[in-house]
């Protein structure tokens, strides 16, 4: 028993040793990771979400905006062999806008995100960077954005920008509600990534290594890029992956309220569709619902796992 | 000290040098007028208690004081230049390549995500412009010259996978990667255990003398400076309290802090036990403020030699022998009088 326990410590070591070799810290994170076991369900999950959004046209039964069992009279339909998950109140197959909506909710949790990534690590970063009176401003600023209901703020934004744009050139752009949202969810949801960005520059900055590196003659450029940014990589991700699942669900919210895209097919906006109908076609409902889910636990225990596998110190 | 003419020899001359830190309490003076000098080849022993701005005026050198400190006033000639008139980038250029230091805790000196031959190489790429492959080809060179076995693999090893000696070896590789003319070693074993302190000591040796570089070694172990240094400056409170050969340090001292630094050195040829007479001498009372350092000498309140006069009379430095510089009002100093409220009052007016 014993020996058998020390032979399976000792390969893990080895097997450590052996992909430290190839990537350093991220091999090291990796290598923690896939001994967590909620971690690697989250990382399932989302590889799923990812499979089926990448796919969906193959995957997809019919298409998203084929109505025809309305002429059958097969709307509200319960699920069948013809339509799996049922057709929902307007003669949809409710498992083809499902698949197709994946996409929708992976655009407006990557995009946002991105957004948010870029205005939080610049600000955050800067803000730690040069500590002092205008960290302490920008802080300021950063909590003044955490206080704003932002979910409001959102739905007033997107409705009087879907008025302004009426009879304009911009009316013409594909998507516009949607990426109004996508930037609106980005330009509201920085404010944690900067947090983190900040402390953990305000960390690194001091390390004995960026020290060490100035005293190599790294210029300030180099002592960022190179030798902090890279090194507050990994908290970032984590936060960066929670933010994603939250997005996804505030995007869903905002569909909900029918504030969403009326051309995307997205899950919040087949609740929307559907909630009325509960009690007749409650699968239409039900489904979307599910996907939500799915796919916002995927991210958040992903987050959970790259958290335990980059700082392995908070839960031990 | 001002009115002494330049010598031109010296690697490194630091007249007068002034570093205060702007704090929220206060005006925090750790370093307050120091005065050194190393000629080439040379090694030079910077001694002195935690506190004592040892540290802070070797960082000076490379014009890397940590905020909210701040070189108020001195002159540090480096190859003859005046490195305060020198800008961000002309320093940046010096860091490193003319002057390289080497740090306390060589665990959190090496950046964890980059593998060795790519901190190491960077560094050749940006100062001597190498190409990568030339680059790691040197790398790998200065790693044997380090005594690292297997040069070539340890190149594509991450920092937490070498040993805590391993690791300030590499340390010792990096800072002399471009062939400094000055290394700035800040207590390079003192995280280190005992043997591996020796290995390094060793190495520093025998590298100093095949490049031909001159050391700064700042430490708070005399009996590492009295292996490694040919000359010694004792600093206590950011001010200097004597400056010696090695040998003179150790066979006469003359300051009283100097004596009692050596004092507190436990020694082979004694032996120690609990009772009072044979007890290892430690000096009383703690470093003092620096915000608010004592008035006159800086070491009259721990001093057992200190007179009325100490707290009075800021003594001046002067020359007992050649090279043997000591500022004590009781080895023949003289020196102004400052009034301790005169001084602070001013200070606050910054």
């Amino acid at each position: 028993m014993t020996t058998e326990a020390n032979a399976t410590v000792r390969s893990v070591k080895r097997k450590d040793l052996a992909g430290s070799k190839r990537l350093g810290m991220w091999a090291l994170g990796w290598q923690r990771f896939k001994r967590n076991k909620t971690g690697m369900l989250g990382l399932f999950l989302v590889c799923v979400v990812f499979f089926v959004a990448l796919f969906c046209p193959f995957i997809a039964p019919y298409d998203p905006s084929d109505q025809s069992a309305m002429l059958e009279f097969r709307s509200k339909s319960p699920p069948t062999w013809k339509n799996p998950l049922g057709t929902d109140r307007m003669g949809y197959d409710v498992a083809s806008r499902l698949i197709y909506g994946a996409p929708t909710a992976l655009i407006v949790g990557l995009g946002s995100m991105l957004v948010a990534s870029v205005i939080g690590i610049i600000l955050g970063g800067f803000s730690g960077y040069i500590g002092g009176m205008g960290d302490e401003f920008l802080m300021r600023f950063t909590e003044f954005f955490l206080v704003i209901p932002i979910f409001i703020v959102i739905l007033v934004m997107v409705r009087i920008f879907g008025v302004v744009v009426i009879g304009t050139w911009a009316e013409r752009i594909p998507y516009l509600n949607l990426s109004t949202i996508v930037v609106i969810l980005g330009v509201f949801g920085w404010p944690p990534i900067a947090r983190i960005a900040r402390a953990e520059f305000l960390r690194l900055k001091e390390a004995e290594f960026v020290e060490a590196a100035r005293c190599i003659g790294v210029g300030r450029m180099g002592i960022i890029f190179r030798h902090i940014l890279p090194n507050a990589m990994p908290s970032l991700v984590v936060i960066i992956a929670l933010g994603i699942g939250g997005s996804i669900l505030l995007e869903a919210m905002i569909s909900f309220l029918g504030f969403g895209d009326p051309k995307a097919i997205s899950w919040g906006q087949l609740l929307y569709f559907n909630y009325e109908f509960l009690k007749i076609a409650p699968w239409a409902s039900i489904a979307p619902g599910m996907a939500i889910f799915i796919t916002v636990l995927g991210f958040n225990l992903l987050a959970d796992g790259l958290t335990d596998a980059f700082n392995p110190r908070l839960k031990e | 000290m001002a009115a002494t003419p330049r010598n031109n020899d010296h690697l490194i001359d630091i007249r007068n040098l002034r570093v205060h830190f702007f704090t929220g309490a206060g005006i925090v003076k750790a370093v307050d007028g120091v005065d050194y000098d190393l000629k080439a080849g040379e090694t030079l022993g910077l001694v002195g208690e935690s506190g004592s701005g040892k540290t802070i005026s070797s960082l000076a050198l490379l014009r890397l004081i940590p905020r909210p400190g701040k070189i108020l006033s001195g002159e540090i000639f480096f190859e003859n230049e005046n490195l305060l008139d020198k800008n961000e980038a002309q320093m940046t250029k010096i860091r490193g390549k003319r002057i390289a230091m080497i740090f306390q805790n060589p665990a959190y000196s090496l950046n964890p995500i980059y593998s060795i031959g790519d901190q190491l190489g960077e560094i050749l790429m940006w100062h001597e412009k190498l190409g990568r492959q030339e680059a790691s080809q040197r790398v790998a060179e200065l790693l044997r010259l380090v005594g690292i076995t297997d040069p070539a693999n340890r190149l594509k090893q991450f920092p937490h996978e070498l040993s805590g000696g391993m690791k300030q070896r590499v340390c010792v590789a990096r800072a002399l990667l471009c062939k400094p003319a000055l290394v700035l070693a800040d207590e390079p074993t003192t995280n280190l255990d005992v043997t591996i302190q020796a290995q390094i000591l060793d190495l520093l040796q025998e590298l100093k003398e095949k490049f031909h570089m001159s050391m700064v070694l700042v430490t708070h172990d005399m009996g590492v400076v009295a292996r490694m240094a040919d000359h010694i400056t004792v600093m206590y409170a950011g001010r200097i309290c004597e400056t010696a050969t090695a040998r003179t340090i150790f066979r006469e001292p003359m300051h009283p802090y100097t004596a009692a630094l050596l004092e507190t050195m436990p020694r082979v040829d004694q032996s120690y036990s609990g009772d009072k007479n044979s007890r290892l001498t430690v000096i009383k009372g703690r470093i003092p403020n620096l915000i608010e350092p004592p008035s006159g000498c800086r070491f009259h309140t721990r001093c057992p030699e200190a007179g009325e006069h100490c707290s009075r009379i800021m003594p001046e430095t002067i020359a007992v022998s050649d090279g043997h510089m000591v500022s004590c009002l009781n080895r023949g100093s003289t020196g102004k009088e400052t009034s301790r409220n005169g001084q602070s009052a001013s200070d606050r007016g910054v």
